[in-house]
């Protein structure tokens, strides 16, 4: 049983990683535009679509991985530039319903470019297989992923903290109209966010490819999942939805050994109770 | 006040004019004076299962036009109704149909939950339906006398496609199984069990998983852990192809998938040859079928939609030419004649010799196993699959629980 439970542990941070890193990128634009970004799962879905696409025509599979977070990110910009940008001034329901508006456009364009059908890509070769821990065999892709979203999330991390764009992007969550007076250009800043947390939504879409497929929905799927990672994370905390993404894949995961069936409806609990007891996440602030 | 009154006034007469409207159908229908008879499909036409609702709409279109879409001197008259794949909808559709066109018999549904749902309609209004899908309800609990059923029953899928694995890899006997957790993915771990132990199959043990479900990986975890020989994929539609795409992933060459009614070739299309290859399956339909009925509707289908066809697809055909048949020997388009003429009736069915259980209203037809091709094996971009065994034993007597008497 210990080594069960074990195995479901290292299953679920594999997991949880890449919801941390979905929902990295949905935190990012929270924070930025305070807007929770409708349109995330189907920048998501672009990016799987964009991999599959890329590889198809014969691109190395690392080459049409960055271009799942290139592509998704500059429709990210021009979305926002010539879309959200013109109703920051309206009230906050328009901008909801414009990303909600642009998600579905984003789902009909595949649906008319790729088709209905959902779409396979296996793991590169040397991905190919599991690795044996002894107590149990973890697939290599899983754990490709898992690092790859890890190192991804360390690399925005060091963008944020460690860099000016960073230090205004804080700024831009934390205290937006003192760094207006600073001189930050809070629109410039806003898009380049956007752009960022919609590159990150786009390549986490390319990462789970040879494990989920392309669907024009499968948005949806991530989408939930990644709103309850943030719930719990905290709304507007960037590093508590990695925790809280950890977190839920580990839950996801262990609970299969007990209660299979309530896998998924656990992770609504984890979050029912949250809200009950610290409404403001596990690293929000009140 | 006199305003509201003018709108009651407005509505009694609109109810009146309907009302008459129906009678006046019903009592030409029921006359026989009409010249034209109106046959319906029901399924999803828009949602997640659009692709099904329309395969169905092209396999009856062939059936009509083989006859030139006539029976017994009637023009027949096709109707569509879109359930979007929810079960309130589709009765509502029916209803509409009915009333508004008086269909008499529909191909419906091809989602178990919906066509149930359609059942009771059907018994209340005294249409003909006949349903596809996985439930064994429709020739079990609730039964009907206007309802027959064209999938094989989920005893018959089960035990075809594990005597199948029995004989093929007699060293493999430890079973775990992977169920969605509804209706139909419980039902077919019922005759999992049933089967594994006519034929002396272990199982190991079973995950229940909730519809719906993109991470797999846990369970597989879980299952792999417990050295089976085969995994059971009891689930279905977009759960079973995201199961088999993250099992591909975990390389376990030893560990034979099996998928008893898990995925049809509408879904084989979405994954890779490597991620499909060597995956053993049951299936209600494959386009090579080695009998004269099917290789002409192959053709055809080939000729018509440059597309070879598929479960949904095949179900529109056979259930749409069975109708006609039936009608045809019954010398009558009354749905009572036609149901009376279908109970025991035997013919060649895309199946080859087919009949139906006079008492169940079950399509005694077979069931197909098949082994997935690796991609250099493939003819065609649609050459899937290699049939390995058929088998047709219908569920045993005792344990169905259909209370009809014939």
């Amino acid at each position: 049983m210990a080594s069960l439970i074990a195995a479901q542990v290292v299953n679920g941070l594999m997991i949880g990683m890449l919801y941390a890193l979905t929902a990295f990128g949905l935190s990012i634009i929270k924070g930025l535009l305070n807007v929770p970004n409708f349109a995330h799962g189907a920048f998501y879905a672009f990016g799987a679509y964009v991999c599959f696409a890329a590889h198809k025509v014969g691109l190395p599979f690392a080459l049409a991985l960055a271009l799942s977070f290139v592509v998704p990110a500059l429709l990210g910009v021009v979305i926002e530039k010539f879309g959200l940008t013109r109703l920051m001034q309206a009230p906050y329901l328009y901008q909801l319903l414009f990303l909600f508006g642009a998600a579905l456009v984003m789902e009909q364009l595949i649906i008319i470019i790729w088709g209905a059908e959902g779409l396979s890509m296996s793991p590169p070769d040397v991905f190919q297989g599991a690795f044996d821990l002894g107590f149990t065999v973890v697939p290599r892709y899983l754990v490709f992923n898992g690092l790859m979203a890890g190192l991804t999330i360390v690399a925005v991390y060091l963008l944020i903290e460690r860099t000016r764009f960073g230090s205004q992007i804080r700024a831009g969550i934390d205290k937006r109209e003192m760094a207006q007076c600073l001189g930050v250009d809070i629109g410039r800043l806003i898009t380049a966010g956007f752009g960022l947390g919609a590159g990150l939504a786009g390549f986490s879409g390319g990462l789970v490819l040879p494990l989920l497929g392309a669907t024009a929905t499968m948005g949806n799927d991530m989408m939930s999942i990644a709103f309850v990672v943030l719930v719990i994370g905290g709304l507007g905390s960037i590093y508590g939805a990695i925790a809280a993404g950890l977190l839920i894949g580990v839950i996801q995961s262990v609970s299969t050994v007990f209660v299979p069936a309530a896998s998924t409806v656990l992770i609504y609990v984890v979050m029912v109770v949250t809200l009950m007891v610290r409404p403001q996440g596990l690293f929000g602030e009140r | 006040m006199a305003h509201s009154l003018e709108l009651s006034r407005r509505h009694l007469l609109q109810a009146g004019a309907a009302t008459l409207g129906s009678s006046l159908a019903g009592i030409t229908w029921a006359q026989g004076k009409a010249d034209t008879l109106t046959m319906g499909v029901l399924s999803q036409q828009t949602g997640t299962f659009a692709y099904a609702g329309e395969l169905v709409l092209k396999g009856a279109k062939l059936a009509l036009e083989e006859r030139n879409a006539q029976i017994l001197g009637r023009k027949i008259n096709l109707v569509v109704r879109d359930d979007e794949g929810k079960p309130a909808v589709g009765v509502r559709r029916l209803t509409e149909a009915i009333t508004a066109d008086s269909l008499r018999f529909f191909a419906g549904n091809f989602s178990s939950a919906v066509g149930l749902a359609q059942l009771e309609v059907a018994q209340q209004e005294k249409v003909f339906q006949y349903a596809a899908g996985g439930s064994e309800d429709f020739t079990g609990a609730r039964c009907s006398p206007n309802t027959f059923q064209w999938s094989a029953h989920a005893y018959t899928a089960l035990r075809a496609t594990l005597e199948y694995v029995s004989k093929a890899m007699p060293d493999k006997k430890k079973i775990y199984t992977i169920t969605a957790d509804y209706a139909f993915g419980q039902s077919l771990l019922h005759y999992t069990k049933v089967a594994a132990k006519e034929l002396g199959l272990e199982l190991l043990g079973n995950d229940n998983h909730p519809s719906g479900e993109r991470q797999f990986t846990q369970y597989f975890t879980k299952a792999l852990s417990t050295k089976p020989d085969l995994i059971c994929l009891l689930t279905a539609g977009a759960d079973a192809v995201t199961a088999v795409r993250q099992f591909n992933s975990f390389g376990a060459k030893t560990v034979q998938l099996v998928g008893p009614w898990t995925l049809e070739v509408d879904q084989l299309k979405e994954l890779s040859p490597q991620m499909r290859a060597g995956l053993v399956l049951g299936l209600n339909y494959y386009q090579d079928i080695d009998t004269p009925v099917n290789k002409t509707f192959v053709e055809r289908y080939r000729k018509a939609y440059q597309s070879v066809p598929s479960y949904a697809s095949a179900y529109g055909y056979d259930s749409f030419r069975t109708i006609l048949l039936a009608m045809e020997r019954a010398k009558s388009v009354e749905v009572a004649a036609v149901i009376k003429t279908m109970e025991g009736m035997q013919f060649d069915s895309i199946f080859g010799p087919t009949s139906i259980d006079a008492r169940t209203h079950q399509t005694v037809r077979p069931y197909f196993v098949v082994k997935c091709k690796e991609e250099s094996a493939m003819k065609s971009e649609f050459d899937f699959a290699t049939i390995v065994a058929e088998g047709s034993k219908p569920q045993p007597l005792e344990l169905n629980e259909c209370k009809r008497k014939v």
